[in-house]
């Protein structure tokens, strides 16, 4: 999961050429001179394909898009999904006689790719259909009894898009019946309001006699299935709100209905002209809307394709006991005892002990910590951290929920459970409301009774109706819908509408620092060079060596100068862990080790590792390595300062490494913590009432499920996606100043429009009450404010 | 104004018909994926002939 994160971190790096060619596959400038016409081996391998297939048009497609394929880079054609076919596996994945499947398809983006894949059953033999959806990425395929998902994943595979089985979750189906429902039950309000609202007209306009009563019988029978099959949810709710005791919003909407049914009901059959259908009707239809718009775009967002990304399953290569061959099984499989081999790049499945091979580990989703390790046989690693060198193979001695990871998983979710439910400013606001309006229609009532029966009726039910929920029932929702919606523009998927209301309230903030404030990975922060020949000679013994720091020192050169250098000849190279790289070249012996690390504390940075470079133990050059801070972070949190939010770091990274980037981000001392495990992370965040807490990590995830708000980053594991109630898709923190921003704006729309409630509330109940508002009115005046508040919302929101 | 008896349920059969029809297409997931066809309709012979 992680693993494709980074590919496409890769992908998306600028390429410096110095020729102006393109690649014939994905158009990108060609780089590398030995493939003629292709950025890379992956492309060249499609369109050889494509060509063979006949299926050039998907270039003319393509063009006719003018849209951009990405570039396939690093293609192993030999990818093993025999899992798919294992009975196991299809007894979770499959479906409808286990010969659907869904798969997140990664890399499809245009009509040529719908075209394409949806061409799979005319050249796999064994499947029958496949069908895109280009909105999350995600195909169904269907094969035929005797066909195989291994084959169809491995084709599309072939063809440039990596497939990833996604489950049939409960919770999807569920939830496309009851959006069937609602769209159902929104359109037969809308239609019947529609109607009544034509005969209503007529009404108004002055007919009388027997074409009045038709038309006021035939809006009944019309208001029927309305109030019966559309409004069946306020029922419900206002219910089950009913029976916990609780008042929520659905109540007073109740109140209104019965109200308004009863007394036009009553007034039909007594055949006077008050009746109120189309104003109950449309305002039925009008709260539907505005929560089928809300249930929609928050489905939205938890359907995108970032989203489906992180909820694919993990495998992991496991060595078969009898055949000793590696084969590919679902992480759920492995068990305590088991040999797993872990490629570079790769995570951990299970928490092990390192049988054979040398590598280093990237421990900062666990820990926090910065720095790669370097692991040995016999040393444990843990699930969740990165292999970064070489391939190692692993003896499981703990895997699930047993693991470190396992273990805060399990103490994140315990945490979710224990978070106290918000009592929403809505519902607080709701539950005087609803008493109010109880009570002065009471007043209205007894006031009227003062004259005659009908009077008291005619007042009661006036102020019933004038009364209007709709900022609560509909712009406060749209107001929240609305933005976020914006917030998936901004690349920001919140996962709750109660987060936006949390979010205005927040006060403090915490920050992880690994991964969050910098980049979480080493790079060169300063190169000294004492020697004309050192650029050269350093590059050709880094290249030679898969050790992290190695790879930071290429990754700087080969992106700093275009400069060509022509690589010496080395002979005898060796690499000796935990020391550095040597060789001879022209006789003369070059090493590039470690130096011990002198903190240098006027160095804005964190250093975290110093090689240098010596000729015949004569020190030529230096290389200063440590992991940068993000470039707009210090920018950011000026920021906050301003906006009065009390900054404060939290991490797992050692004192020194903690406190100097915390220098540079100008956060006083007090306000960091270091060394924090997790558990103690999610207890501080805890202690503060009003918390957003930011961070990335496996290490971060119990803070993330305790705070009141929290976001996860770019680049985060899974379980801090789990935990948070907001992810960020967009590099950086600055996300985090969007999302207060937008927080702000949206409560103080809603204030808005209480105000504005209020004060029409006022007017209407006093008018009500005082027998100037006779009920025909009010219902007029009720879809006016309805339309006010409404339009105030989206007008101030779109902006 | 007799004529009204006669247009109003012609008038109401009519609209019932078409909300009969979207309550039918939106049974059939009609309106889950609105986001493909628009592609989908750029690429002549796509596999269309299923569902």
């Amino acid at each position: 999961m992680h693993f494709t994160a980074v590919i496409m971190k890769v992908l998306s790096a600028p390429i410096l050429n110095s020729e102006f060619r393109n690649c014939m596959h994905c158009g990108n400038s060609v780089k590398n001179s030995e493939l003629s016409g292709f950025c890379c081996r992956g492309c060249e391998t499609v369109y050889g394909l494509l060509k063979e297939r006949k299926l050039m048009r998907f270039y003319a497609l393509q063009d006719s898009d003018n849209s951009v394929v990405k570039p396939v880079s690093n293609y192993n054609v030999d990818e093993d999904f025999s899992y798919l076919d294992s009975d196991a596996f299809k007894e979770r994945y499959a479906f409808n006689n286990q010969r659907e499947m869904r798969f997140y398809l990664e890399g499809v983006h245009c009509a040529a790719c719908i075209w394409l894949t949806e061409k799979l059953p005319d050249f796999v033999s064994g499947v029958e259909f496949l069908r895109l959806n280009l909105a999350n990425s995600v195909a169904l395929v269907r094969i035929a009894s005797n066909g195989s998902f291994a084959a169809a994943a491995s084709e599309l595979r072939k063809l440039g898009y990596f497939p990833h089985p996604t489950k049939q979750q409960e919770f999807s189906v569920k939830e496309s019946s009851e959006n069937r429902k609602h769209l159902v039950q929104l359109a037969i309000a809308g239609a019947m309001t529609g109607n009544i609202m034509l005969f209503a007209a007529a009404l108004y306009a002055g007919a009388d006699g027997f074409f009045a009563q038709t038309l006021r019988w035939l809006s009944f029978f019309l208001y029927i299935p309305v109030l019966s099959y559309s409004a069946q949810s306020f029922f419900l709710s206002a219910y089950i709100a009913f029976s916990k005791k609780q008042v929520s919003i659905d109540v007073p909407i109740v109140f209104g209905i019965v109200v308004g049914t009863i007394a036009s009901v009553t007034n039909l059959l007594l055949n006077s002209p008050h009746i109120y259908f189309d104003s109950l009707s449309a305002i039925i239809f009008l709260l539907l809307s505005t929560r089928y718009l809300l249930k929609r775009i928050h489905q939205k967002a938890l359907n995108s394709s970032e989203f489906l990304h992180f909820m694919m399953p993990s495998r992991a290569r496991r060595k078969n006991a009898t055949t000793g061959v590696f084969e590919e099984v679902l992480v759920d499989a492995i068990k305590v005892g088991d040999i797993v081999q872990v490629h570079p790049k790769e995570c951990f499945p299970a928490d092990g002990i390192i049988r054979s091979g040398e590598s280093s580990a990237n421990i900062a989703l666990l820990t926090g910590e910065a720095l790669p390790i370097d692991v040995f046989p016999g040393e444990k690693v843990h699930a969740g951290t990165y292999n970064e060198a070489a391939p190692l193979e692993v003896e499981v001695v703990s895997s699930g929920a047993d693991t470190r990871l396992g273990k805060i998983l399990s103490s994140m979710e315990a945490s979710f459970l224990k978070k106290a439910p918000i009592v929403s400013y809505l519902d607080q606001v709701g539950q005087i409301f609803i008493f109010a309006v109880l009570f002065l229609t009471a007043v209205a009532f007894f006031i009227g009774f003062t004259s005659s029966w009908y009077e008291a009726l005619n007042r009661a039910l006036a102020v019933a109706i004038v009364v209007c929920p709709c900022t609560f029932a509909l712009a406060t929702p749209l107001a929240i819908s609305l933005a976020i919606s914006k917030a998936a523009k901004l690349g920001i998927i919140v996962k709750g509408a109660d987060v936006i209301e949390r979010l205005s309230q927040v006060d403090t903030i915490f920050f992880d620092k690994t991964g969050t404030l910098t980049n979480g990975e080493l790079s060169v922060l300063q190169w000294n060079s004492f020697s004309p020949e050192a650029e050269a000679v350093l590059i050709s013994l880094e290249k030679n060596s898969r050790h992290p720091i190695a790879q930071a020192i290429q990754k700087y050169f080969s992106s700093a100068k275009e400069k060509v250098c022509i690589a010496p000849t080395l002979i005898g190279f060796k690499e000796t862990s935990g020391r550095g790289v040597s060789a001879f070249i022209n006789n003369i012996f070059y090493e590039a080790r470690r130096s011990s690390i002198e903190i240098r504390n006027k160095q804005k940075e964190e250093i975290l590792s110093v090689v240098a470079l010596y000729r015949n133990e004569e020190k030529i050059a230096e290389v200063i390595l440590g992991d940068h801070l993000r470039k707009n972070s210090l920018e950011v949190i000026k920021k906050l300062k301003q906006l009065k939010m009390d900054i404060r770091l939290l991490s797992g990274d050692s004192e020194s490494a903690v406190s100097s980037v915390a220098r540079a981000l100008e956060i006083p001392e007090c306000n960091v913590i270091a060394a924090a495990s997790p558990e103690v992370k999610g207890q501080i965040v805890k202690e503060h009432k009003n918390s957003f807490m930011i961070g990335d990590g496996a290490n971060d995830a119990i803070a993330l499920a305790s705070a009141y708000v929290s976001m996860a980053v770019q680049g985060g594991m899974e379980v801090s996606l789990r935990a948070a109630d907001s992810y960020s898709s967009v590099a950086g923190i600055a996300p985090v100043l969007q999302l207060l921003a937008l927080g702000k704006k949206t409560m103080n729309i809603i204030r808005h429009n209480l105000v504005f409630a209020v004060f029409y509330n006022i007017v209407g109940i006093t008018a009500a009450l005082s027998g100037h508002l006779n009920p025909l009115f009010a219902a007029i005046l009720m879809p006016l404010s309805a339309f006010t508040v409404i339009s105030y919302t989206v007008f101030r929101l779109q902006r | 104004m007799n004529i009204f008896y006669l247009l109003m349920p012609l008038a109401l059969l009519l609209g019932l018909f078409f909300l009969a029809a979207f309550i039918w297409f939106a049974a059939h997931g009609e309106y889950e994926d609105l986001e493909t066809p628009a592609y989908r309709i750029l690429v002549p012979d796509s596999n269309d002939n299923e569902r």
